[in-house]
């Protein structure tokens, strides 16, 4: 299991892939130079640069209109600039971030790799200055070095303990690396973390609004969906988490990771505070690895959801008590306690499915609140948050509970079911252009002749999805 | 640091952009590396996030304050207790948040114009919640004295039953847009073409 980024600014909750983070930057960056097969050339012939100061100079001359040529002449030169790494510094200073972003870029990239450069102390904010004004076509040419300034970058705000340096540059690297906002990047998780540690939350919404279509790996959306929980969660956009947290749990994965394994934790609570109840059985589509052993890893939350299913307070309590110690070292022992919470909603609702009018003492009774006055709070409580419809009539003591007033012809209620048909239609295009390349895709085809053959007929392959939210 | 616009959106009584300036602009002098923490508005902050309803925001910037600035600064401490109230359903609370402090004249623009909301809204609320309420409850929700409340109350059609210390909830019909435009239609038609092709 997993082991965390061994910083104690680091909340235990906030975990990273294992691989991911023992690793020092070299290491990480030569990775990726090996797994990021979108990305892959071939390295070309190398040149020897004579000194830093012809570099520049060659960066500052061909910068202006001759960007291709800038940018072979830097990969030819990229072992001569590693060599001078260390000296790089001043030399920064003589670029301009925004006219000179791919030389800039190079040099940065290799000057943040010594160990040096992580010691400095004005590191943040020029790092922060180059992700503000630098141009994202150039950028955009040697994405893998642009992320892993960026990484090296958050690395740095989150071991100084100023997480907050790094949310506005991080927000602005992630909307110059992706070519348009349906992309995931690395940075988004990173941008999410950031958000998380400085806790702005609103600020980490406000990306997770756009929705992702396309992924080139897979680590990214784990942790993209993982953290983007965690914000909805404290947003208190219990839908959005759980579409979230779906993801990671039914992401197609070989093995296990300890992700997937806290956001089911979170997964099943979430589900139980929004919807009031957990099935744990997995969708067909869900990985084999995640429906062998996720459970194994998750039993108290089993255990809740369980007690939960009961409608006893006492009994839920219980449970809360017999495995709070786990719940306070898995940092979800606040959402637990909103579970407790939704349990006094769900009652009540259940109420209104039976009664038209009941006393608020009986209310209290059934929910077992202590006193008429509290049942009274929760009523009107839930009809703040329109969760129930009801009157209360204080002179006798009764409630009233009423049928949803919505009668769906207001022209409010047309715009919203306009806007979900919409995002439906656009949904079913995409999902047909997808289903159109998969049907071109040599390998799909080659599987399915193979299956077809066996035993299968294709209409077998044709999984109708259990539910669509809108 | 540069708060013209937030002393513009202040003065033009611009409350509903307090929190977006705000949150902004500390992003934007952070990344810089400048020391905000001591001169920071977080009263004005604070309020700007509790005026539109954004408790979430509210809570997660009280966490944020350093430890030294919530002992020396009052208002700071004022305008969580607003928000703390809020958070807590203690409705009647709030009132006494926003009374219990004398606010800086940049703050009690906001906290008033913020209070008058807050009374519209508890009155809302009573009105789709209740049927019949005490005036005691009533003066608590409005934060108001019951002879207040009940000539609020009476102004908007409620009956007082004097034997019983009840009133009496008017709801009023609610009366919504229905009228429909041909753009509508005409999307209509695009919805039964996509379901065609």
């Amino acid at each position: 299991m997993g082991r965390f980024r061994d910083n104690k600014y680091n909340k235990p909750g906030l975990m990273l892939f294992v691989d991911e983070i023992s690793h020092k930057h070299q290491q990480r960056r030569d990775e990726e130079d090996e797994s990021d097969q979108y990305h892959y050339y071939q390295r070309p012939k190398q040149v020897r640069m004579e000194s830093i100061e012809t570099l520049v100079a060659n960066i500052i001359g061909l910068s202006e209109g001759k960007t291709t040529q800038l940018h072979t002449l830097l990969k030819q030169s990229e072992d001569s600039i590693q060599n001078m790494a260390s000296q790089l510094g001043q030399s920064l200073d003589q670029l301009d971030p925004e006219k000179h972003s791919l030389g800039y870029l190079f040099l940065l990239e290799a000057y943040l790799s010594t160990p040096a450069a992580k010691e400095q102390a004005e590191l943040i904010p020029s790092v922060a200055r180059f992700i503000n004004s630098c141009v994202a076509e150039q950028i955009r040419l040697e994405p893998r070095k642009f992320t892993y300034i960026c990484k090296t970058f958050t690395d740095v705000v989150v071991q100084r303990q100023v997480p907050i340096m790094g949310v506005a540059p991080l927000r602005i690297a992630v909307r110059k690396l992706q070519p348009s906002s349906e992309h995931l990047t690395a940075l988004h998780s990173e941008f999410l973390l950031v958000c998380l540690l400085a806790k702005c939350y609103k600020t980490g919404y406000s990306i997770l609004k756009d929705d992702i279509f396309e992924v080139d790996q897979p680590r990214n959306l784990f942790l993209y969906c993982y953290y983007g929980g965690m914000i909805c969660i404290g947003q208190k956009q219990f839908r959005r988490a759980i579409q979230l947290l779906h993801n990671v749990v039914t992401a197609p994965m070989q093995s296990l990771n300890c992700i997937t394994v806290e956001a089911y934790k979170k997964y099943i609570l979430v589900n139980l505070i929004q919807n009031g109840q957990f099935s744990a059985t997995f969708p067909k589509y869900a990985s084999s690895a995640a429906q062998r052993s996720l459970k194994h890893f998750s039993q108290p939350y089993l255990d809740l959801a369980t007690s939960y299913s009961t409608g006893k307070i006492a009994e839920l309590e219980s449970c809360v008590a017999t495995h709070r110690e786990k719940f306070e070292s898995d940092t979800n022992l606040g959402l637990v306690n909103q579970v407790v919470t939704s349990l006094y909603k769900r009652n009540i609702q259940r109420l209104t499915q039976t009664y038209l009018t009941l006393s608020l003492q009986d209310i209290a009774n059934t929910v077992q609140l202590n006193t008429p006055k509290e049942a009274e709070m929760r009523v009107l409580q839930m009809i703040e948050d329109g969760e129930i419809f009801a009157t209360i009539n204080q002179k006798d003591g009764m409630v009233s509970f009423l049928e949803d007033p919505e009668q769906y012809k207001s022209c409010e209620m047309i715009e919203s079911i306009d806007t979900s048909i919409q995002r439906i239609m656009s949904l079913s295009k995409k999902l047909n252009s997808v289903h159109e390349v998969i049907s071109c895709d040599p390998a799909y085809l080659g599987k399915a002749e193979r299956h077809r053959n066996q035993r299968f007929e294709m209409d077998d392959f044709d999984n109708v999805p259990q539910r669509f939210n809108m | 640091m540069d708060f013209s616009p937030l002393k513009e959106a202040i003065e033009a009584k611009s409350y509903e952009k307090i929190a977006d300036i705000c949150d902004e602009l500390m992003l934007q002098v952070t990344s810089q590396g400048i020391a905000y923490q001591e001169e920071w508005p977080y009263a004005i902050h604070l309020l700007g996030h509790i005026y539109v309803k954004d408790i979430n925001s509210a809570r997660f910037l009280w966490k944020l304050i350093p430890s030294n600035v919530k002992e020396n600064q009052l208002e700071v401490v004022a305008a969580w207790k607003i928000g703390q109230n809020l958070w807590l359903r203690d409705y009647a609370g709030v009132y006494e948040a926003i009374r219990g402090f004398n606010w800086s004249p940049e703050a009690q623009g906001l906290v008033n114009s913020f209070s008058e909301i807050y009374t519209n809204r508890m009155f809302q609320l009573l009105l789709s919640a209740y049927s019949t309420i005490s005036i005691k409850d009533t003066a608590l929700f409005l934060g108001m004295s019951e002879e207040e409340a009940t000539n609020y109350a009476a102004k908007q059609g409620w009956l007082v039953d004097s034997a019983s210390g009840m009133l009496i909830v008017k709801k009023q019909p609610v009366v919504k847009e229905q009228k429909l435009d041909h753009t509508k239609l005409q999307r209509l038609t695009e919805y039964v073409f996509h379901l065609e092709h």
